[in-house]
């Protein structure tokens, strides 16, 4: 832990820039004297969805889960016509970057799930759980869930200092 | 010693074991003279897979003649080769259930192993070996497992390094089942169960093999005549790589280590991803509640979380901003363009640093007493504290640029990572 803190460029300083800088943004954009219990939700989310985007960003394309994460965090944004766009071209690159990984989503659906015995039942849970396993064998996914866990831990230990040091004051 | 082994290979009346052992002696010794030190690097290339192949081939040949006797369960790693790799396993195998004990065993797998990772030099010394054992051998010879084999091995010597990867692995695997168990009657059927699960593939000259010295594991192994060996040889390889990825999540998930199974491993691994999922969730809620007026503990926390030992690294932090952001660079980034092009992007850095700068030291200005108790493991003085915050976050941002342009920094920070 301390050797990732020693050097700036490790994804925990990274991710706990970007997080940072994306949390200063979300508070100076509303004074939090208010305390409804709406504005602390929509707060929360927005927070929630900085912290996943500035993993993701943090990680860059280099995963799958980081990929799928950032598509999905692109075509939730409101403005439409740029989602559609955004989810044509994005379906595009997303199979194919899928197929380059040797999983293609043509072959799953079509095969269905009982004939490869993909892990069964577990890997489908898995499967939703980590972003973008959909379209992957058991193997990436796997891969795929590793490295999620090891941002996630990341993610957590982050965030959980800066809670601390918020409540500190 | 060197010219031993094929001649005694060639005595048509030593027994199987005495053949086993003068080729592990062999073996180890020819392993013992190269040099060790090439471990692990990854570098299977197929060429000298086949010499590899061609050292296994020779060594096995003569078990191919010994089989055509019927005098020996070993030729069945022989004709049943697909790479040259399954063959180190299955002359693993076949040591090892012939019940030699753990000590040639262990021999064997590391002589076996050092011939994996060893592959430049090995291949270099060896070169004229195998084809000098496999000469002998072909003087030996009956024809037909040894065709068989070579045939297979023309064949599968074009596989990816993927596939020598996943063999040496999974020769490491069988290597620590047999560390783990003794060779007992029961104990060694219970490895050669392992070991034809691990290396499914079969071939039919496998099902020639009859009841040899140990009757108890025949009716393992005999039943490997099964599928073909291409479609067995890619699941094992796919069977191979999902255990080792297992495995690791099993290091990476806390409290994993008593679950054996896949379903229960998947379950655990479950487990945890909700509970970090619904710890984000929960940190972020809590985050949002707390009063975030305090803007000023942002600098602060960013100091001490990300740079207090940072920050120690540049003693000259302080002096000039021209200091810091040569040091950050020249540590940093090693690499030579990023270091010639920090001209440029210090330029831009400075550009953006400079509103930040203002930005950092009108908010940080009411409170720099608080900032003296986050700042004091950094050893500032005084005067410098109001560039203290922001000299850290100059120095990330000015990083976080040399990220964008250079990729590679982070190709080499994910492997660190991973």
């Amino acid at each position: 832990m301390d050797l990732q803190n020693m050097n700036p460029s490790s994804l925990k300083s990274r991710f706990a820039t970007r997080f940072l800088r994306a949390l200063t943004k979300i508070n100076a954009q509303k004074p939090i004297s208010s305390s409804s219990s709406r504005e602390i939700f929509q707060r929360y989310r927005r927070i929630k969805v900085a912290a996943d985007k500035s993993m993701a960003y943090s990680v860059r394309s280099r995963r799958s889960w980081s990929r799928a994460t950032l598509w999905r965090l692109r075509t939730r944004s409101p403005r439409s016509r740029l989602a559609t766009l955004a989810r044509r071209s994005s379906v595009k690159t997303r199979t194919t970057r899928a197929a380059s990984h040797g999983a293609t989503v043509v072959d799953r659906k079509s095969h269905g799930k009982e004939n490869k015995e993909d892990g069964g039942v577990e890997a489908e849970e898995l499967r939703e759980l980590v972003p973008g396993g959909e379209a992957m064998d058991l193997c990436n996914l796997l891969d795929e869930t590793a490295h999620y866990i090891k941002c996630l831990t990341t993610q957590v230990q982050v965030m959980r200092t800066i809670a601390n040091l918020y409540s500190l004051h | 010693m060197n010219r031993a082994l094929p001649e005694m290979l060639q005595c048509s009346d030593m027994t199987v074991l005495q053949r086993q052992r003068a080729r592990l002696k062999w073996q180890t010794e020819q392993l013992r003279q190269q040099n060790y030190f090439c471990e692990l690097s990854g570098v299977f290339t197929s060429q000298t897979g086949f010499q590899q192949g061609g050292l296994m081939n020779g060594a096995g040949g003569g078990d191919s003649v010994l089989s055509n006797m019927g005098m020996s369960r070993q030729l069945k790693p022989d004709p049943g080769l697909e790479t040259a790799w399954p063959e180190l396993g299955k002359i693993n195998m076949g040591f090892g259930s012939c019940g030699y004990g753990n000590g040639p065993s262990f021999d064997m797998n590391h002589a076996i192993s050092r011939t994996s990772s060893c592959p430049p030099a090995v291949a270099a010394a060896v070169g004229s070996k195998p084809v000098e054992v496999k000469g002998n051998s072909e003087k030996m010879g009956s024809a037909v497992g040894r065709e068989s084999f070579k045939k297979r091995k023309v064949e599968k010597l074009q596989n990816s390094k993927v596939v020598a990867e996943d063999e040496y692995k999974r020769i490491k695997a069988s290597e620590e089942e047999e560390e783990e168990s003794k060779i007992t009657g029961p104990n060694t059927i219970k490895i050669s169960n392992n070991k034809k699960q691990n290396s499914g593939d079969t071939s039919k000259d496998n099902s020639k093999v009859s009841e040899v010295q140990k009757p108890d594991y025949i009716h393992v192994r005999a039943r490997r005549g099964q599928a073909t060996d291409s479609h067995s040889l890619a699941e094992r390889v796919r069977r191979e790589k999902i255990s080792e990825r297992m495995k690791y999540l099993q290091d990476l998930v806390p409290g994993c280590n008593k679950i054996t199974g896949k379903a229960g491993m998947l379950d655990e691994i479950i487990n945890y991803v909700q509970s970090l999922q619904r710890q984000v969730e929960f940190l972020s809620m809590k985050l949002a509640t707390v009063n975030p007026s305090l803007d000023f503990n942002i600098d602060n926390l960013y100091a001490k979380e990300e740079f207090p030992s940072c920050t120690t690294n540049f003693p000259t932090v302080g002096m000039a901003p021209e200091m810091t952001n040569h040091s950050p660079f020249l540590q940093f980034n090693p690499i030579q363009q990023v270091v010639s092009g920090c001209g440029v992007e210090m330029g831009m850095g400075m550009g953006m640093n400079s509103s930040d700068m203002a930005l950092r030291r009108t908010i940080s200005a009411p409170v720099s007493i608080p900032d003296a108790s986050f700042l004091n493991t950094t050893c500032f003085t005084g005067p410098q504290q109001q560039i203290q915050p922001s000299a850290p976050w100059e120095v990330e941002l000015q990083n976080l640029y040399n990220v964008a342009f250079t990729d590679t920094i982070e190709a080499s920070d994910l492997e660190m990572e991973m």
